[in-house]
């Protein structure tokens, strides 16, 4: 018996320390314990993890190809501008004199010039080009002006399109922004896809680990049974359930992760020779730290929540009204 | 110490396993309990384990009804019952040592004293030599003496026992039986339960006596050694 007086602060402190260690041993007791078991059936458990795994990787997976994918569209981002073609023979005073005029314009935010030469020089830079670039016995290109507009709506671009385009020495404007905003929307309706598809294997990852703790739970009556006859706590009985799930979760965590960077690293060699012949400097690049800590404490979390579930409809049969 | 009064309990199928008893067993007191088999000697056990809760009446511990204990506290008055099964309820993949530890670690003591009782319990038994065995590797008596280290393990006021003499031979029984009647001498609390008469009237305790859910006798402790 521990006794306590009021009288004696050290004394008194005395039984929150013990107690605190009891707890603390306590829980020790029930992590080893916890892990012993899983470890005393290792052909099932690492069935359950690869299970996990599985499920847990394939939404990573898609996630990391389309963070990869925005990473592309960063690239065209440059994209955000409009491209003016002036007509054949224009000249540099009269290109020079509609910038500046374009320039003024509420809507334009900048405005820079690509004489026909500048526009030769950086085809003869791209791919494949230089020698098509080479054959040419003149320049055939013409001015461009490169407006760069200030955040406008659709229609609002739309009627900027439509000035320009009722301006005397232009040829063409060329809008590769609608295809850009086409793009990002169809990203996003990717990442509630991806989003959904996490949902619902956080769902399957709970019902495996609950079904794995269940069969545990059932295999293991006996011990519950003489736990609770020598007087173990409901908590106590419960914790080395709840520590299983949440190895469950984490080992399973662990090697999704492991297979999302094996399936990178397989896809990168493919994905290389694919950008160079793009002669693009995209690499595909492994999930970001933010997104494995994600994915690990997610995954323990779910493996407790399943362990959660299973051991409170489960477990309550056991201890003895 | 423990008292029942007017006690019945009726399983859900309609058994009337118990039907009003009442009866006292004092602190450091021993006591036999005896009848045919269903007269009711498990049922008493069981809820005096805590396994089982009375339909009807009062059990008393301490003082205190366990009829109407909260549930969150059964597992603390538990640590104050050593109970032993005939069938002693050890755990197969767990050594010796780990089994009559169990309640010690459930309780949070440190390794250090865990390692001392657990130790001093088993050589109470006779069995310090087989601590690091599993307990398929020993003989029905050892099994059901390492179920009596473990009952005993944590010191606890009252010890219960059903049938703990069910498989064993004449000789081991009565060796088991005066283990019971030791700790008795300790200071604790000891009812069996047992339908062994012979060897029940030749201790000498007391004997309370059911038949179909009554108590139907209740036999003084006489001088251990006179007639039988």
């Amino acid at each position: 018996m521990v006794r306590s007086s009021p009288t004696n602060a050290p004394r008194r402190r005395q039984p929150v320390r013990q107690a605190l260690r009891a707890w603390s041993r306590r829980h020790a007791y029930s992590l080893l314990s916890s892990l012993g078991s899983l470890l005393r059936q290792p052909l099932a458990s690492a069935m359950t993890i690869i299970v996990l795994a599985i499920a847990l990787s394939l939404p990573v997976l898609l996630h990391s190809s389309l963070k990869n994918f925005q990473q592309i569209g960063q690239d065209w981002q440059r994209l955000d501008t409009l491209t003016v073609f002036l007509a054949d023979g224009t000249g540099q005073d009269e290109a020079e004199e509609l910038a500046a005029r374009i320039a003024g314009w509420e809507a334009v935010e900048t405005v820079s010039e690509v004489t026909p030469d500048q526009a030769l020089e950086e085809l003869r830079e791209e791919a494949g080009f230089a020698e098509a670039v080479e054959a040419l016995s003149e320049n055939p290109l013409p001015w461009v002006l490169e407006v760069t507009p200030g955040g406008l709506s659709e229609a609002q671009l739309n009627q900027l399109v439509r000035r320009m385009e009722g301006l005397d020495p232009v040829e063409m404007v060329l809008v590769d922004l609608r295809w850009l905003n086409r793009l990002e929307n169809m990203l996003e309706v990717l990442d509630t896809v991806i989003w959904l598809l996490a949902g619902l294997f956080a769902l399957a990852i709970v019902f495996v680990v609950g079904n794995t703790i269940r069969l545990d739970i059932n295999n293991r009556k006996e011990e519950i049974e003489v736990m609770a006859l020598v007087g173990a706590t409901d908590s106590f009985i419960r914790r080395p359930f709840l520590y299983a799930g949440l190895w469950f979760g984490l080992a399973g965590g662990l090697l999704a992760w492991l297979m999302v960077l094996g399936s990178l690293a397989f896809l990168r060699a493919p994905v290389a020779r694919l950008a160079a012949s793009y002669d693009s400097p995209f690499r595909l690049l492994p999930p970001d730290t933010t997104a494995v800590a994600v994915l690990i404490a997610g995954a323990s979390l779910l493996g407790l929540a399943g362990a959660w579930v299973a051991v409170t409809r489960h477990l309550r049969h056991f201890s003895p009204a | 110490m423990i008292r029942f009064e007017h006690v019945a309990k009726r399983y859900a199928g309609g058994n009337q396993a118990l039907a009003d008893v009442s009866f006292e067993l004092g602190s450091a007191e021993m006591a036999f309990l005896t009848g045919h088999s269903g007269a009711g000697k498990s049922t008493l056990l069981r809820l005096l384990a805590l396994l089982e809760r009375p339909s009807r009446g009062q059990i008393l511990m301490d003082s205190r009804n366990l009829a109407k204990m909260p549930r969150r506290h059964l597992p603390y008055m538990r640590r104050r019952i050593g109970m032993i099964f005939q069938d002693h309820r050890l755990l197969t993949d767990r050594r010796v040592f780990d089994n009559v530890a169990l309640p010690l670690m459930i309780a949070g003591m440190p390794y250090g004293e865990i390692r001392r009782r657990v130790r001093a319990a088993l050589d109470k038994v006779g069995l310090l030599s087989r601590e690091r065995a599993y307990p398929p590797m020993l003989s029905g008596g050892e099994q059901q003496r390492v179920g009596i280290a473990r009952a005993i393990v944590n010191k606890p006021p009252v010890l219960l026992a059903d049938e703990p003499t069910g498989n064993l031979d004449p000789t081991l029984s009565e060796e088991l039986m005066r283990l019971f009647v030791q700790f008795n001498e300790l200071g604790v609390s000891v009812l069996v339960a047992s339908h062994d008469l012979a060897l029940v009237r030749q201790l000498g305790q007391r004997v309370l006596v059911l038949s179909d859910g009554h108590l139907v006798d209740d036999i003084p402790a006489r001088r251990p050694g006179h007639g039988s």
